[in-house]
This record gives structure tokens, C-alpha cells and sequence, in this order.
């Protein structure tokens, strides 16, 4: 399945990219598909590729000892996730379920981290931007966290 | 301040019906016997003989006089007490004290709600009092989270105004059960996904502590100024005149000057998240 520009300006995390970096992402990506309980990926996978929800609906959360799942939350249409892999040691934090079909933007980390090499502007906004989804994700898990100490 | 002259007597309102919201929180239809009205945001003591009174914000429109509904969560001796009440009993109400939303300046704005818990009881009269002045405004936005699906309350209000124009409502949940196939997080989270015009817009925050501190940094984040964010600090109100000294946060007392502040205005008090 084919994406063009004009369906990433449609999708909220390429907001402020130019054409040209949009064509970027377009070399680098391919859309996947998945059905309900897919799993996307497992805590402690090894990630190769840095994912955007294009449709549907994706649970996010963390195994214990014992391998049950904990749900932490969901994910929004048009956000990033898998950070992970562009950073070493590009191993997942936490694991990702399709809770109804799903569609999803996956870049390729490795050639994703070339192109920054090769085109710092576009690196420096890129990584702003996932710096920013960690960031939220951060604060919301302080969140999180708080409430379950103040019950 | 209150219509009646002894400000420290109550007046009478039959309890008309009880409306289990949650499996903690009930709202309790009021029928004053004297002329009663108040402004959204302001908060009243509702006293049970014998029991004690407690501080609540109306969760009805303040355009319907005739009756008043105030929504409880049950947390300590009288709102448990309260919540064993029937139809056909007495309460008691005084004020209406505080000085509310002023829902003047936000003619013309966007208004983003960020509510929490049984902070979507003041913002629910607040929400009915946008709706009657809808012309006036560009968009109003509401983000709840409960900490569960059974914990949401007002469940059908978030149909209601998502099929009402310029109103759009979104819920989250901490915990979901089976059933539950809406957004999973806390209630910051469905701030990402919001279209607002910050510049245009004011934010309103109204819930638990910790998620009135959490709203506001990230309301800060997304581009908000300090004085474009009003927050509920519905605190140890007690007396409701500024003269028992339990609400007192730094210059203000929060039953007199509030208990809805710009962030700007006490944004540097060390009490302001406790």
C-alpha cells in the first residue's frame, strides 16, 4: 500500500514538515496492517522500526514477573510510537496490542537515523518531536504514578 | 454574598431525589423553600441537622432557580452521612459564596475544560451555562478522566454535547475493564489530540490535586499563559466568609476570592497543589 504526502500532512505528528522532508519518510516507510490482538511488539523486543498510528486503536502497557499485562494506556491516531528504536539500545520499554484493526506508519530507525546524519535540520526537528512524545509520555506516567500514591 | 440577612442561617431546600452517578458519588436534587441563585463556580454550604456541613459547587444550571442539584462524593463523616439520606428529608444551604467563572471574558474564545473525578460536578453547571450562551463562544472543549468506567458520572452529558454544535466532549479512564473500548490514560493524555487556537482559547481546570498539577504544566507546555488558565480550588472551605481561616492560601482566602483563581494569581504560593 502506497502513502503520498498529501495523506502525512493529514496525520497530526507531520505537522510542520516541508514536502521534502515528507518525501523522506515516504523512502523510508511502509504502512502495516493489523487485527485485533495483534501484537505490535513485546517489552524487551529488539525495535527496528519507530511507528505512527495512521487509524485504529493501539493498548500500551508493561508485563510483570509473572507475564500478566498491565494496561497503561492507549494510543492516539497520529502519534508516535517506538521511540525505542532510535535509541540505543533500541529495545522496547513496553509492549504494544491492536485492540481493533489498525493501521500504522513504520519508518525504518536504521535508514530514519542515516537521514539525520545526512540532514541535521530534519534530524533536529524529528527528534524534537520524539523528545516531545517522551516527554508526555513521561509526564503522564509521573501522573499516573501520583495518583496511585494518593488513594 | 447571600440574599437571606443572617448569613450564617441556612435555608431550608426538601431533598426532592438522589441520583446514584457513581458508586461513590450521588447528586441530590434540592427544592429551597426561599428564593435561591447562584453563579456558576460558586460554591454553597450544604448542612444536614445534626451532622455538620460541607462545602459543594452546585452541579446544575444556574439558570433554573427553582431547583438545585449538588453532587457529593462520599469522603468523610457528613458526605457518608449524606449519602444515606432519602427523598423528603430537609438540607440545609448557605451562600452562594465565591466569586465563579467569569464567563464574560470568554466571549469570543475557544474554552478548553480539563476535569478530573468528581471534578466534573462544578464544571457540568458550568457546561450548561456555555451551552446557553453558545453563540458567544467559538468552541468549548471538554477532557475528563475518571479512574474507571464505573467512575465517570454524568455518563450521558458526554453524548449530549458531542451531538451539541461547537461543543465536543472526550473521556478517558486510568484502569478500563472488559467492556470499556475508549481512550485508556490519564486525563492530560487527550490533550495531544485536541484542535485549539491557544492564542484565542482559555483553559478551565477542575479536578483532584494531583491532576490539577499535572493539567496546568502541560496546559503550560501546549502554549497557554498563566493568566489564560483558571483553576477550581475547592480547598478546606469551612466558614464561606473569610473569617475561619482553613481555606487560607497565602493573601487569599479561597471560600472569599475564589475558589476559582487565574494560575497567574497563585501560581506562587507553595500551597497552591497541596
Amino acid at each position: 500500500m502506497k502513502i503520498t504526502i498529501e495523506d502525512l500532512k493529514n496525520v497530526s505528528f507531520f505537522d510542520d514538515y516541508t514536502d521534502d522532508q515528507l518525501k523522506i519518510f515516504i523512502e523510508i516507510s511502509s504502512i502495516k496492517e493489523f487485527k485485533v490482538k495483534d501484537v505490535l511488539f513485546e517489552q524487551y523486543d529488539e525495535l527496528k522500526e519507530i511507528y505512527v498510528l495512521l487509524s485504529g486503536c493501539l493498548s500500551l502497557g508493561i508485563s510483570i514477573a509473572n507475564e500478566k499485562r498491565i494496561r497503561l494506556g492507549t494510543l492516539e491516531v497520529g502519534h508516535l510510537f517506538s521511540w525505542s528504536a532510535v535509541f540505543s539500545p533500541y529495545i522496547s520499554t513496553a509492549w504494544v496490542i491492536a485492540s481493533c484493526p489498525t493501521k500504522v506508519l513504520a519508518i525504518d530507525a536504521k535508514k530514519l537515523n542515516d537521514e539525520f546524519d545526512k540532514n541535521c535540520a530534519f534530524g533536529f526537528k524529528t527528534m524534537s518531536k520524539i523528545a516531545q512524545t517522551i516527554s508526555h509520555r513521561l509526564s503522564d506516567t509521573r501522573f499516573q504514578l501520583m495518583n496511585q500514591l494518593t488513594i | 454574598m447571600p440574599d437571606n440577612k443572617n448569613i450564617y442561617k441556612p435555608i431550608r431546600a426538601r431533598l426532592n431525589d438522589v441520583i446514584e452517578e457513581s458508586p461513590s458519588i450521588k447528586t441530590f436534587v434540592l427544592i429551597p423553600e426561599d428564593k435561591f441563585s447562584f453563579k456558576t463556580g460558586q460554591f454553597i454550604e450544604l448542612s444536614v441537622d445534626g451532622i455538620g456541613e460541607a462545602p459543594f459547587t452546585p452541579s446544575s444550571s444556574p439558570l433554573i432557580t427553582e431547583k438545585l442539584e449538588v453532587t457529593v462524593m462520599k469522603t468523610g463523616y457528613v458526605t457518608e452521612y449524606m449519602h444515606m439520606l432519602k427523598p423528603g428529608v430537609f438540607m440545609g444551604i448557605r451562600g452562594p459564596y465565591g466569586s465563579g467563572y467569569p464567563v464574560e471574558t470568554f466571549f469570543g474564545k475557544e474554552v478548553l475544560i480539563l476535569g478530573g473525578g468528581c471534578g466534573l460536578a462544578p464544571i457540568r453547571s458550568l457546561l450548561y451555562t456555555l451551552e446557553s450562551i453558545k453563540e458567544k463562544l467559538e468552541k468549548v472543549i471538554l477532557c475528563y478522566g475518571s479512574k474507571t468506567p464505573s467512575d465517570c458520572i454524568y455518563k450521558p452529558l458526554f453524548d449530549r454535547l458531542n451531538n451539541t454544535e461547537k461543543f465536543e466532549a472526550y473521556r478517558t479512564v486510568d484502569k478500563a475493564d472488559e467492556e470499556w473500548n475508549g481512550a485508556v490514560g490519564v486525563a492530560t493524555m487527550l490533550l495531544n489530540n485536541i484542535k485549539i487556537n491557544i492564542k484565542n482559547s482559555v483553559a478551565v481546570v477542575c479536578g483532584p490535586p494531583v491532576m490539577m498539577k499535572f493539567g496546568t504544566i502541560r496546559l503550560l507546555e501546549m502554549g497557554y499563559r498563566d493568566d489564560q488558565i483558571y483553576l477550581s480550588m475547592e480547598k478546606n472551605m469551612s466558614c464561606g466568609l473569610g473569617k475561619c481561616g482553613h481555606c487560607m492560601m497565602g493573601e487569599y482566602f479561597v471560600c472569599r476570592d475564589g475558589p476559582v483563581f487565574t494560575y497567574k494569581e497563585i501560581k506562587h504560593n507553595p500551597e497552591i497543589w497541596k
